[in-house]
């Protein structure tokens, strides 16, 4: 690769060998690829090399210089040795005197085999220390539960503290005085818990001793075998190890050498996958007779529920029945789901929850575009001359899109253009920082269009070329002027004029948007905007621009991939597409049902009216996730037969007549597509909990129960007919492929042509936010994710450290409004809003401004969603799920 | 605390003040934290977020910076600097009683400062004027051969003087 810069190589004699590098190689890398080991402690390749331990010297021949060779470059005729006895010799001496002050622990040290400084030590047959010893005092005093640091075992390496600077691009910590003294410190020296820590992990993971160790293990003892695999909460699918031993998930460490999160994983990722081996686990089918469950064999239960389905089916036709997938389940199981529905069942009533996260992505990019997801990999914001990010929390949502765009911000010089309501940890990155009111989103980024367009600052070229209707789009701008903006988003001409030149004249920019955007019953008149920004400015179809659609859940992308719709087929080909529909009757031999199925709300609508009479819910809680918990209920309840499949007894699952027990994500194989579009595999490390079994295969035997058999006798064959049917999934399972590009790739839009020859502008207009009730309720409530729990939390509430960490949800209010109320922190309130309230506890905060309040979502004790009222976006039907209009009260003590 | 020494506003928008004209040098750390010190008489914690927002970089990468020089404080430190040098040349005519000496008269540990911010008591290894040792460096005059009469007359002077 190099050799295409035209570097001459230069030559080196290493061990007694000929061999060359290019320039800028070091010793280490050169001897790496020339298969001699050089033993290292403070260096990472990952890292900028600092050469702190001294472990890898060796000695140039020519003038017996010792040189450290992760930082010495090669240069042209040097003699290297790396193992001549005075080397040896040195090495030795170097780690003797590491060991003088490191204690004898480690017989109860649970680093154990792991610590590479042993392993050094070993190596070297260092028996005895032979020095005075110098013990380094230092006790652990850290409370949180995910790490302790004994300070007593820190050789000072500083891999800790490069990876908080470089790859988390945290900071939290770095060295904190001299000399004997030194230790890593956060600020004030204070402990992690009360400094910038995101306890993501990363240092625990590269730590060489054990100096930085997981707290409160569920297990202890090593580990007998790893296995790679996909992290099961957000949509940036990194991959993860998990290192078992006796069927359980002990310890959890970043994959090695991934695209998507560079060995950099976040805390929910480092910490809460041990919900796996939760007591929490559903062991055996459950049905329930009066009121109570009662366990039951796979069998019968599975010949219950295929019995009432075609009871119901019979009596009523297949359009009385309804499914929800999950974008938490693989796509294998999304896939055979649809086809359940729609070969067994004979419905095209599926959905799954993106429908509440992302279907505004899908319809707002898919209209302008012709492409309904991210367009370009994460690696590519590096490229990028300035990213804007809007709507989007991704330091909580999706932290490997966090650390990516500060790592751009920082060690590229990036520019980023926050446009946020709310302060998250990105302002403090912000080149420029525009704070809109809530929900006028789309009046600032049509603000932003009309100033572009007006001092000419569009790419006329691409305009011209590559889309259409740019004169209405212009026509529809008239009206946003900047004095029309700044009355209704409240942020100043002047920066929006600021804003949309820095956006406009980057060569390359880059949009990242989330549910900030898609959630409000305007999200795709969001999404539209932004695409028509991109389009204006020529940044779609360029590497280091595009657009970022961040996904909520693993699988976000691939549930709808795979066709878990109520209007498209896998693969987006329409239902109502004839020839695309003939393609599949062919394939699975029945006839499909024509008409498009209800959409998941519609689906809860349609039960209330009593024409759905059967539910069969797969991986997902539509009691916390969906809005109005309490009309969610009702409605559940009145389903003549419900049937709910899930790893745990969730709030949805207590409703259900038959729960039927899933295997998680470290007990099946399969795939997870990630919000890049890349496929990446699942794999099982253990074996399913109890009688648990993997969705896939319990949609397999219902189908069988119910005399349709499905010809899939094993994964595999469900993941070849996925990759003869779904277009752009042709050879996913090939995933040995190196080539990067090809890397379970879906299709992306850059560096090739659109999809579609043409990409349009819509003319999109702003409306503002239905339901407002200013005066009686005068609080507009935002929710979010939080970074230490997940979706609704079924899962990183049965996390026992992402527990006890954020036990407890709260209400964010800035600290004027507080001392109105009258509101001191820690307080428990009311909020209450015109559908329904929640009790929590008040957070004062400087991340807010006067009138807003922010409530994260995912606790299960406190659903927010229940103050929100069910308002349909009128073209995803997507629920309004972001902001709504409340307000609080002081709870009177009796 | 002594209240002369809190943090006001108007001192953190003085160190703001000091802290912009330094914007995004990264290079100029040392030469702003000097700055600051020279006139508040150390680096008050409270400024650090500003320092590292304003040259890019993380608090704690400065605070790792202040906490690595001696010349950097992050504590209030007196009006008067005493130091008494340890080197070889003051050790051997009796610096040692000097200082012994010294600390009496303050009535403080070497790095201590007296509780009305008057004098901030350190030792030096060498200050390069042996042929005077003992030395003491006193609010940054030199004064040689001292003995203890000369101490004596040197803290009784000074507070004559107040």
């Amino acid at each position: 690769m190099k050799e295409d810069i035209g570097l001459q190589p230069i030559t080196i004699t290493l061990d007694g060998r000929e061999v060359s590098g290019y320039p800028g190689m070091t010793i280490l890398e050169l001897a790496k690829e020339s298969g001699i080991d050089i033993p290292t402690l403070c260096h990472d390749p990952q890292l900028t090399s600092v050469g702190a331990c001294r472990v890898c010297l060796v000695e140039d021949e020519r003038n017996s210089a010792l040189l450290a060779s992760c930082v010495a470059p090669i240069a042209s005729g040097m003699v290297i040795n790396t193992h001549s006895p005075r080397v040896i010799e040195r090495r030795k001496t170097i780690v003797k005197l590491m060991l003088t002050s490191h204690p004898d622990s480690c017989l109860v040290c649970d680093k154990g085999n792991r610590c590479q400084l042993r392993q050094i030590a070993s190596d070297l047959g260092i028996g005895l220390v032979e020095l005075q010893r110098i013990p380094q005092m230092a006790s652990i005093e850290e409370v949180n539960p995910f790490l302790e640091r004994d300070l007593s075992k820190c050789i000072l390496c500083a891999k800790c503290i490069r990876a908080c600077q470089e790859l988390v691009v945290e900071g939290a910590i770095d060295y904190f005085q001299r000399g004997f003294t030194t230790i890593p410190a956060t600020l004030n020296n204070l402990p992690l818990e009360s400094s910038e820590c995101t306890f993501c992990g990363t240092c625990v993971a590269l730590c060489p001793t054990g100096a930085l160790m997981e707290k409160d293990r569920i297990y202890g003892g090593t580990t007998k075998s790893t296995t790679e695999t996909t992290c099961p909460f957000c949509g940036c699918g990194c991959s993860i190890c998990l290192e078992v031993k006796d069927n359980q998930v002990v310890r959890v460490i970043p994959g090695k050498e991934d695209p998507v999160n560079h060995s950099v994983l976040c805390v929910r990722g480092s910490y809460g996958c041990d919900f796996v081996n939760s007591p929490d686990r559903l062991l055996k089918p459950l049905v329930k007779g009066n009121g109570n469950f009662e366990e039951l064999s796979w069998g019968k239960a599975l010949e219950l529920v295929g019995t009432q389905f075609q009871r119901i089916k019979d009596e009523y036709g297949g359009d009385s029945l309804a499914l929800l997938g999950s974008s938490k389940c693989t796509n294998e199981a999304n896939y055979l789901l649809q086809r359940f529905a729609r070969c067994v069942l004979g419905t095209n009533n599926i959905d799954n929850d993106g429908r509440l996260y992302n279907s505004a992505s899908r319809i707002g990019l898919g209209s302008s575009l012709g492409f309904s997801g991210t367009t370009n990999y994460l690696s590519d914001l590096e490229q990028s001359e300035l990213i804007l990010v809007i709507g989007a929390d991704p330091s909580s949502s999706a932290p490997a899109v966090g650390y990516a765009i500060k790592r751009a911000v920082k060690q590229r010089g990036v520019k980023l253009l926050l446009i946020d309501p709310r302060q998250t940890r990105l302002s403090l990155f912000a080149h420029l920082w525009l704070r809109p009111e809530v929900g006028t989103d789309v009046a600032l980024i049509n603000g932003l269009a009309k100033v572009i367009i007006d001092e000419g600052l569009l790419d006329e070229e691409f305009v011209a070329r590559r889309t259409d209707n740019f004169e209405a789009f212009d026509e529809s701008l008239k009206k946003y002027t900047l004095e029309y903006v700044e009355k209704t988003t409240g942020v100043t001409g002047q920066e929006i004029r600021t804003a949309a030149r820095l956006y406009a004249k980057a060569s390359r920019a880059a949009i990242v948007y989330g549910t900030g955007i898609t959630q409000h019953t305007t999200g795709t008149d969001g999404v539209g905007a932004l695409a028509n920004l991109a389009l204006l400015t020529g940044n779609i179809g360029r590497k280091g621009g595009g657009v970022y659609a961040l996904q909520r859940k693993n699988n976000g992308q691939g549930a709808c991939d795979m066709g878990t719709l109520p209007k498209f087929l896998p693969g987006y080909q329409s239902v109502t597409d004839a020839q695309a529909r003939g393609r599949f009757e062919e394939r699975w031999g029945v006839s499909l049902p024509a008409e498009p199925g209800l959409t998941a709300l519609e689906i809860m609508e349609q039960v209330k009216k009593g024409k759905i009479k059967g539910m069969y819910i797969v991986g997902e809680n539509p009691i916390l996730s969906f809005p109005n918990s309490r009309l969610i209920t009702e409605i559940l309840t009145s389903l003549d037969f419900l049937v709910v499949q899930e790893m745990f007894l969730t709030e949805t699952a207590k409703l259900a007549n038959v729960v039927l027990p899933a295997a998680s994500f470290a007990e099946k194989e399969g795939t997870f597509t990630n919000f890049e579009g890349r496929v990446n595999r699942v794999r099982k490390a253990i074996k399913p909990i109890g009688e648990s079994l993997p969705d896939w295969e319990i949609v397999v035997r219902l189908a069988g129960k119910m005399d349709y058999p499905l010809p899939f006798s094993s994964l595999q064959d469900v993941m070849s007919e996925i990759e003869e049917l779904v277009p752009s999934y042709e050879a996913y399972t090939d995933s040995e492929r190196q080539d990067e590009l090809a890397y379970g790739e879906t299709g992306r839009t850059y560096g090739r042509q659109l999809l579609k020859g043409f990409a349009r502008f819509s003319p999109i207009e702003y409306t503002p936010q239905a339901g407002e009730r200013k005066s009686d309720y005068p609080f507009t409530l935002l929710t979010g994710t939080t970074l230490y729990h997940f979706g609704t939390g079924s899962r990183s509430f049965r996390s026992l450290r992402l527990k006890k960490f954020s036990p407890e949800a709260f209400v964010e209010i800035c600290e004027s409004d507080a001392r109105k109320l009258a509101i001191t922190d820690g307080e428990k309130v009311k909020v209450i809003s015109a559908v329904g309230e929640v009790t929590t506890m008040v957070k004062i905060t400087d991340t807010l401004r006067e009138g807003m309040l922010f409530m994260p979502v995912s606790f299960p004790e406190t659903p927010v969603n229940e103050l929100f009222d069910i308002i349909l976006n009128p073209e995803t039907k997507a629920p309004s799920l972001k902001a709504c209009s409340v307000k609080l009260e002081k709870i009177s003590l009796p | 605390m002594n209240k002369a020494k809190t943090i006001t506003k108007a001192d953190l928008a003085r160190i703001n003040a000091i802290v912009s004209e330094y914007s995004q040098q990264k290079w100029a750390m040392i030469p702003l934290l000097q700055k600051i010190q020279s006139e508040f008489g150390y680096i008050p914690p409270q400024s650090t977020p500003f320092i590292a927002r304003s040259l890019g970089l993380f608090p704690s990468q400065v605070q790792g910076v202040i906490s690595f020089y001696t010349q950097l404080y992050t504590q209030p430190r007196g009006r008067k600097i005493v130091r008494v040098c340890r080197g070889t040349a003051c050790h051997v005519r009796g610096g040692k009683t000097i200082l012994k000496l010294v600390k009496q008269h303050l009535g403080l540990e070497e790095g201590e400062t007296t509780p009305d911010f008057e004098y901030t008591l350190e030792t030096v290894a060498c200050i390069g004027v042996c042929a005077l040792a003992p030395n003491i460096v006193f609010a940054d005059h030199v004064h040689g051969h001292m003995n203890p009469k000369k101490v004596e007359q040197l803290f009784r002077n000074r507070e004559g003087r107040e």
